[in-house]
């Protein structure tokens, strides 16, 4: 088994960092989540929003796995959310429903407000492989290192629509336009998989091809904000 | 907003998120410091009535799409086991003192 613990700060108000991780799918960093519902939500009678979500992930097996064991590199996430507007605190459980025998992942972050006004998040993880035939250990070991990869993805999602938050609050009149807001900054080219992400990490500035991948992203982005009214 | 894992209830998925995300920006918003606690928690049963008023019928309708898409695609018996398994949420953390932000 192996773990994972760490800490980050976030300058902004614990209503936005909320708000964003909600938000946070689709965005560009989190191209391998195929699907995202919510099975069960509620508000408690003490007013926290608890909050089940199904999720498929796509993912890719390393190459040294034995073939025909994993037939689709696809998993199904549960993620079991609280929301205490009171105590200022977010709680968020996640883990993977199949394929539990090669590799469980147990993850949980918490997102608490600070009394300078920002918001801390802890993320801890539990890395569980059942596997055996002499491959446990290695499989624990690259799922820690995927998991540590991918954290930090997770948080540059995050901080992507924690950042167009704060602009679309700043300038709620300019939605209607997105160029301008497609220019504070999308980041350059990225992967379509994660698995292939070191080829493409080192080209960090935006070229034209991918001007309108980015314009499709900022446009379901921007959707979020302001949805249209409903007409019934 | 990203797809339903069912075609079929993306539609509806996509109406209920805006509705949803429209009501949780307002429900992130701190209430005011002097407030009591029982006026904190009257202020929290309003906004789930008001989660109800609001997108009520757009839920239901989704969770009764979403619901014969999970038995169809055969993830409740997962479900079900990972909830006997792991109680997903532990019990709340002690009480902290709600910052202003």
């Amino acid at each position: 088994m192996k773990f994972f613990s760490q800490s980050y700060s976030y300058d902004d108000p614990w209503s936005i960092v909320t708000l964003a991780f909600f938000l946070r799918y689709p965005n560009p960093y989190a191209s391998h989540v195929v699907s995202c519902d919510v099975i069960s939500r509620s508000v408690s009678p003490t007013g926290s929003l608890v909050t089940t979500r199904l999720i498929l992930k796509r993912g890719a097996m390393p190459r040294w796995f034995p073939k025909g064991i994993v037939n689709r590199a696809e998993t199904w996430v549960v993620e079991e959310s609280e929301v205490d507007p009171l105590g200022r605190t977010v709680r968020c459980k996640t883990s993977n429903l199949d394929h539990v025998k090669v590799m469980q992942v147990e993850e949980t972050v918490v997102f608490r407000s600070t009394s300078e006004g920002k918001t801390l998040q802890l993320t801890e993880a539990r890395i569980l492989s059942g596997f055996g035939w002499g491959l446990t250990k290695r499989i624990e070991t690259h799922g820690l290192n995927r998991f540590k990869a991918n954290v930090q993805r997770s948080r540059e999602g995050v901080s992507l629509i924690v950042h167009l938050l704060r602009q679309s609050r700043l300038q709620p009149m300019s939605l209607g336009g997105s160029e301008e807001l497609v220019s504070v900054g999308l980041p350059g080219p990225i992967p379509a998989d994660r698995e292939t992400c070191s080829t493409g990490a080192g080209n960090t500035h935006a070229a034209g091809p991918q001007s309108r991948a980015q314009n499709s992203s900022w446009s379901r982005l921007k959707a979020w904000f302001r949805p249209p009214p409903r007409t019934d | 907003m990203a797809d339903s894992l069912s075609p079929e209830c993306t539609p509806l998925k996509k109406t209920y998120d805006s509705c949803f995300n429209a009501w949780f920006e307002g429900y992130l918003e701190p209430v005011a410091s002097s407030t009591t606690d029982a006026q904190r928690i009257a202020h929290y049963q309003q906004k789930a009535k008001e989660f109800e008023d609001k997108c009520g019928k757009v839920y239901a309708e989704y969770q009764s799409c979403i619901q014969s898409a999970v038995k169809q695609k055969g993830i409740e018996p997962l479900l079900q086991q990972a909830r006997e398994e792991h109680p997903l949420l532990a019990p709340p953390p002690p009480a902290v003192h709600p910052s202003k932000d």
